[in-house]
């Protein structure tokens, strides 16, 4: 054996730090998946658009980003379109749109499934009513399909929470990125990536666990 | 920055496409290595979870619900950097790679596998059993082959997520597609032009897998309806 030598105490030492890292890292997914909502809509939307153009750029859209991984696309938006567009992203700005823009890829396809789930009844008596477009959308559908998205989008909101990991490698002072410094520090890396681990393995599966609650709960009263 | 220089500028990219091909190939050929590994411990795994003994069952369980909730990036820097030092191992990047992409993509393989195992009609078991074979020959010869065709899309979706991943593995000093894009972004200080023809490789590898896994399983769900009207027939 080598001459590794263990020392849970760091743990205890730099726990304020690590967990001002963990909460850095929520707040990379959070404002990730706020700005994946608005875009997952509007593309869900542009899908099922009337128009021919719309519906293929979106599906179009929806392809290519689905299809790129979240790791290229921090890259992209970090260095490749700060520079070549001279807009200067802080780490965590670039960090949250890389999500954002990953993540409202996925959420497309959920809002798109969960719209074609209403029934179109629903559309033809509000417009046998003389209910407006918008209205019909915002205050008919929408709230019906709402009931069937929210399990799926907990569920990207995990797979974010996961992405959103790997934003220390362009600088964000998340979890990990603590960890790496004080290891470089200690030298205890393992019990520094054990214990960030464990952690992320608990506040994974206890969402993926409400998602599963929300999904029975609201499936059942959906079958009423 | 050169205002001369054209905006967009691919030559660099283009004279650099020996490079990054290799790492595109490295990064299928790691993706690759892992799904297949992932299969088999998935499926060792997915049988655990089945199994009549209760422990073997829990820790099936345990299994999944780690592998499925830890973040691929987390687990390849504590396997590489965390567990490999403590341990005093020596463990070269791609192994190291390889093995933590296997480990992630068995936890989910292993619930793939298990609601196709469960998906397969009782009355299969029961008739097999009937006919006086073994748990294990029905398993093997009966519910496997008809589980495997109930889980050819989400195994498909695995090794393109599989695909996805490999650009982690940069972190670790892999020599793959991602590795190489960011060498050569720095070197010729265009990341945007590397990026984007990184993305647009990835994208590639996508569509190719996507679209073959569709056409198999167009194959597949086609000769299993042959099969179904064969059986109406004789019924």
């Amino acid at each position: 054996m080598n001459s590794y030598k263990f020392d849970w105490a760091v743990i205890d030492k730099y726990l304020p730090e690590l967990l001002k890292g963990l909460w850095i890292t929520l707040e990379v997914s959070l404002v990730g998946m706020a700005i994946a909502l608005i875009f997952g809509l509007l593309l869900a939307m542009g899908r099922l658009s009337p128009l021919r153009l719309t519906r293929s750029v979106a599906n179009g859209i929806t392809q290519v980003f689905r299809s790129i991984p979240l790791f290229v696309m921090l890259f992209w938006v970090y260095y490749g379109l700060s520079l070549k567009f001279h807009v200067l992203f802080t780490e965590f700005q670039a960090g949250a749109l890389a999500l954002g823009i990953t993540g409202g890829a996925y959420m497309a396809e959920v809002f798109r499934g969960g719209l074609l789930a209403v029934d179109p009844g629903q559309r033809e008596a509000a417009m046998a009513m003389g209910i407006s477009k918008s209205t019909t959308f915002f205050h008919v559908i929408f709230p019906q399909a709402l009931r069937v998205v929210v399990p799926p989008s907990v569920n990207v909101y995990v797979g974010l929470l996961k992405g959103a990991t790997i934003v220390s490698v362009i600088g964000v002072s998340d979890m990990i990125y603590v960890a790496q410094y004080v290891s470089l520090q200690t030298f205890t890396p393992f019990e520094l990536y054990s214990v960030a681990g464990i952690v992320f393995v608990a506040l994974t599966v206890s969402i993926s666990g409400f998602a599963w609650m929300l999904e029975r709960r609201l499936g059942r009263g959906r079958s009423e | 920055m050169n205002s001369a220089q054209p905006f967009f500028d691919f030559t660099s990219v283009w004279s650099s496409m020996p490079i990054l091909l290799k790492g595109f190939a490295i990064a299928m050929a790691c993706a690759t290595v892992a799904i297949i590994i992932a299969i088999l411990l998935g499926l060792i795994v997915a049988l655990m979870r089945l199994s009549r003994v209760k422990i073997l069952r829990w820790i099936a369980f345990i299994y999944t619900q780690f592998f499925r909730g830890i973040p691929l990036y987390v687990l390849i820097i504590w396997v590489y950097f965390g567990l490999a030092i403590a341990a005093g191992v020596n463990l070269p990047a791609i192994p190291a790679g390889i093995i933590t992409l296997a480990l992630l993509n068995s936890g989910y393989l292993s619930e793939t596998f298990r609601s196709g195992i469960l998906a397969v009609n009782k009355g299969q078991i029961e008739a097999g059993m009937a006919l006086g074979l073994s748990r294990r020959n029905v398993m093997l010869h009966i519910v496997l082959p008809q589980a495997f065709r109930v889980i050819i899309p989400p195994l498909g979706n695995q090794y393109v997520d599989a695909i996805k991943d490999t650009a982690i593995l940069s972190i670790i000093g892999v020599p793959e597609l991602m590795r190489e894009s960011k060498a050569l972004a720095n070197l010729y200080y265009r990341p945007f032009e590397f990026y984007t023809f990184a993305g647009l490789l990835y994208l590639f590898a996508v569509l190719v897998v996507s679209r073959g896994v569709s056409v198999l399983e167009k194959k597949l769900s086609a000769h299993s309806a042959q099969t179904t009207v064969i059986i109406d027939v004789l019924n």
